[in-house]
């Protein structure tokens, strides 16, 4: 797909986003007095927040649980997504596919969202909670993806060798088949990353595995959302960085894929 | 003809499947509450009187398979239970903000095939020059973005600062038609993400089909341009298209679900998002089996079109 430039635009768009959360929370003085909420006067450079915080403060504070939040459930989705589509793809036993795939399709015919605010209504969760359930939905399609790869690579006569040379399971899997779906699995774990992305901040906006007044950006936006007419930067600001963050990511990814491997179609985030 | 059918009867029946598991993963995932749906349900106040009496209305003393069975039986004949908050049947809920929550689906969902097909051909047939680059880099800049992210921004410039539209849908009530400017906003909204891929999509199978050898074919017979890119390359482009058209509604509806709150729009997405804060299980219940098996449904209807289209893609089932 032709777009305008490599990786150029995406890193520009993503590094102030990217920026502020990794750094921002070093970056923050100490806490100063609470003011009264929604207010524009010129001790705070972005007014305050809803319950009279510095809105400068809680942006630089923020980010770091989106980012870290995401990074964390795509980890874990792949800590279930590796084992199991390379124990599919490898196996000769047809019936261990079928019970370890065919719950997957289910899985999939439910709305990701759906899914995160039945089990949120039964287990309110922390933010571990959260990644666990973002990491729980998207799963199902990564371990496909890993399936599909690897039982590609698992078919070739290198394999056949392999096997009965009487390597291991292990060196099998890991060192020779784990090895040739590398570039498959990098491409899916951006678009993966992007997918997990959005689910945490709507979750976080929706309200579930966050305190109602933690430093957040998707938070700050529903919060602050009341004092919009007032003093619109509390919103604004947090809604462009997630903006920039998930815009940027996917600009990136992209042109990653585009250098990396052969255009995948019908992707899915 | 009978392959055709055989096909059509295992993908119904992989449909029905699919109900059932959705149907008793909701169940389940109620019932795996630590306690029970009463505690869970008196949240931080929990008054032993209270809970008995949730516990005799929901009858969490019979076993649970007896339950599950009415529960289920009850779901056929359109009984959802009872509320807990408010103890009216869970069914009132859902015809209450079902108008809403349709209204927006089927604008989005009428506004969004047309675009998404015109902008991917309009893509493919400039492919690599500018329309094309900036088309796509568009759609692939929106295509991540949350939905109350950018519906927030909206509300901002539009209207905050320019005072075009209505910032919220309060004080219009259900009857939404009769107010087109609330919609406006709320459907651009829930437009955005599907448009994107969906564009993506079409460019990409347009251009595939465009540069097959039986469209070169088609051309040295002297058929038409226009002919060819619209009776012969678009049908083919559009069945990936309509395949990731069914995955697009499982972002239709977490996007309904963000919508509505942004916009407060009283539809099915408010009335869970209420269900879910109360902890009333009964009404969460229900809309998860009302969501999920329009889900289904429509997975199914979307695989039907897409075989139509192009029999020999073979979809999923």
């Amino acid at each position: 797909m032709k777009r305008l430039g490599g990786y150029g635009p995406g890193t520009a768009v993503v590094a102030v986003p990217l920026g502020i959360a990794l750094a921002g929370p070093l970056l923050v003085g100490e806490p100063t007095a609470r003011a009264a909420s929604f207010t524009l006067d010129a001790g705070h450079r972005l007014g305050t927040d809803f319950v009279g915080r510095d809105v400068v403060q809680q942006v630089l504070l923020g980010g770091r649980p989106v980012v870290l939040v995401a990074l964390a459930a795509t980890v874990l989705v792949y800590l279930v997504a590796l084992p199991v589509g390379l124990a599919c793809a490898l196996t000769h036993r047809r019936w261990l596919e079928e019970v370890l795939m065919r719950p997957l399709d289910v899985l999939l015919a439910v709305p990701s969202l759906l899914m995160i605010l039945l089990v949120a209504a039964a287990f309110p969760p922390g933010k571990a909670g959260l990644a666990l359930l973002v990491a729980f939905v998207s799963a199902p399609d990564a371990t496909r993806i890993v399936r599909a790869a690897a039982a590609e690579a698992a078919s070739r006569p290198a394999v056949e060798a392999l096997r009965m040379q009487g390597e291991s399971w292990w060196r099998l899997a890991v060192g020779y088949v784990g090895r040739s779906i590398l570039r498959t699995l990098a491409a899916d774990a951006g678009i993966r990353l992007t997918g997990v992305l959005y689910l945490v901040a709507t979750a976080a906006f929706l309200g579930i595995g966050v305190a109602p007044d933690a430093a957040d950006w998707a938070v700050m936006v529903d919060r602050n959302r009341t004092g919009l007419i007032v003093q619109p930067w509390a919103v604004v600001v947090p809604a462009l960085l997630i903006v920039a963050l998930t815009m940027g990511g996917n600009l990136l990814v992209d042109a990653a894929m585009e250098r990396r491997t052969p255009v995948r179609k019908g992707r899915r985030t | 003809m009978n392959a055709l059918r055989s096909w059509i009867a295992r993908r119904l029946l992989l449909g029905v499947l699919q109900t059932a598991a959705v149907v008793l993963l909701v169940f389940g995932l109620t019932e795996a509450l630590p306690g029970d749906a009463a505690v869970a349900f008196a949240g931080d106040q929990p008054d032993p009187q209270r809970i008995a009496a949730v516990r005799e209305a929901m009858g969490l003393d019979r076993p649970a398979h007896e339950r599950l069975t009415d529960w289920v039986v009850g779901l056929l004949h359109g009984d959802f239970g009872t509320s807990l908050t408010s103890g009216r049947p869970v069914a009132g809920f859902l015809a209450d903000g079902f108008g809403p929550t349709l209204l927006l689906a089927t604008l989005t969902v009428l506004i969004l095939v047309p675009v998404s097909v015109g902008l991917g051909v309009l893509a493919a047939r400039h492919e690599g020059r500018l329309t094309d680059r900036l088309i796509s880099s568009a759609t692939l800049g929106v295509y991540a973005v949350p939905e109350f992210a950018l519906g927030v921004l909206l509300v901002s410039v539009f209207a905050l600062r320019l005072g075009w539209l209505p910032p919220t849908a309060v004080g219009y009530g259900t009857d939404l038609l009769a107010h087109p400017a609330a919609l406006v906003l709320p459907v651009l909204v829930l437009l955005a993400r599907p448009v994107c891929s969906l564009a993506r999509l079409v460019r990409a199978g347009m251009i595939d089909a465009l540069a097959a050898p039986w469209t070169a074919h088609a051309r040295r017979y002297g058929i038409p341009g226009a002919r060819i890119r619209y009776g012969h390359a678009l049908p083919n482009a559009l069945a990936p298209a309509t395949q990731q058209l069914a995955r697009t509604i499982d972002w239709l509806l977490c996007g309904v679900i963000v919508v509505e709150a942004l916009y407060v729009i009283p539809g099915l997405g408010t009335v869970l998002m209420n269900a879910v804060a109360d902890r009333d299980i009964p009404v969460v219940q229900g809309l998860a089996v009302v969501f999920g098996v329009a889900t289904v449904l429509l997975n199914l209807g979307a695989d039907l079109v897409t075989h139509r289209l192009a029999p020999r893609s073979g979809a999923a089932a």
